[in-house]
């Protein structure tokens, strides 16, 4: 079997895992669908991601910071799956279940996150790197913080596009 | 959104909502037709997204109609008055 059908074959089959469960979740959460909505929704994921890159760093200051992850972890998950919910998961969708304009928004989005994770995932790797190299710092603490870091900067990246997909996308039109 | 890579992005109108109206149909419904999400339409009614040259093809396939009926770099004037003027002048 060639690469290419071999592609293609999980290509269609992803396609069709996502339609039959985008069918069942079309209809969850229609309060939630508005912009206005969305955006609260939107707003929420990046406080809570914001809250985790604090937690990665006050953990290289005290170890208790490192049980913030469980509550910030235990409220992304529902928020960060509303979110999926009511944007259509049109982030992570694969090419065949979206249009041409929601593919080109999707790719300008995942683009920004691309560039994001790029720029994030520096700062702890400089950091292991250049703090290695000082005696005055605690290296455990330290790999324990910027591997939490790295793990929020992924996060963060990761769930971006479908922020600012969320963010953007207008209210549907009314019918005339 | 215009496909375009670099340079001035020339504008192109279209006549979807009229043509649209004039036949009864819903959003949805065209999008079901052209094989595209409603909100999709919606951006290409306001002008948001200039379509594929496959999209725009298939727009004027269910209309019934040459692409440069539905489409166009000038804009259109309302279809009452370019039926009208050719009968006021013959």
């Amino acid at each position: 079997m060639s690469t290419s059908s071999l592609i293609d074959r999980y290509e269609a089959y992803r396609t069709r895992r996502f339609l039959e469960n985008e069918k069942l979740s079309s209809r969850w959460l229609p309060g939630w669908r508005t912009q206005h909505r969305r955006r609260i929704l939107a707003g929420s994921v990046i406080t809570l991601l914001a809250a985790m890159f604090v937690v990665a760093i006050a953990s290289y200051f005290t170890k208790w910071a490192v049980i913030a992850w469980l509550p910030v972890t235990l409220i992304f998950l529902p928020t960060w799956t509303c979110l999926q919910i009511v944007t259509g998961r049109q982030s992570d969708a694969p090419r065949h279940a979206l249009d041409e304009r929601e593919i080109a928004e999707r790719n300008s989005a995942r683009s920004i996150g691309m560039s994001v994770a790029q720029t994030l995932l520096l700062i702890p790797v400089f950091a292991l790197i250049f703090g290695a190299t000082l005696d005055s710092l605690d290296h455990r603490a330290l790999a324990y913080s910027m591997g939490g870091f790295a793990l929020a900067a992924l996060l963060f990246s990761g769930c971006l596009p479908a922020v600012l997909l969320a963010w953007t996308r207008p209210d549907d039109d009314p019918e005339e | 959104m215009s496909p375009v890579r670099r340079g001035e992005t020339l504008p192109i109108y279209n006549r979807i909502r009229v043509l649209r109206t004039e036949r009864g149909m819903s959003r949805a419904q065209l999008a079901e037709l052209i094989g595209v999400n409603p909100q999709t339409v919606g951006a290409l009614e306001r002008g948001d997204h200039y379509p594929s040259l496959d999209l725009a093809f298939r727009i004027c396939d269910v209309f019934g109609l040459p692409v440069e009926a539905v489409f166009s770099r000038t804009e259109f004037t309302p279809l009452s008055t370019e039926l009208y003027r050719p009968r006021k002048e013959a």
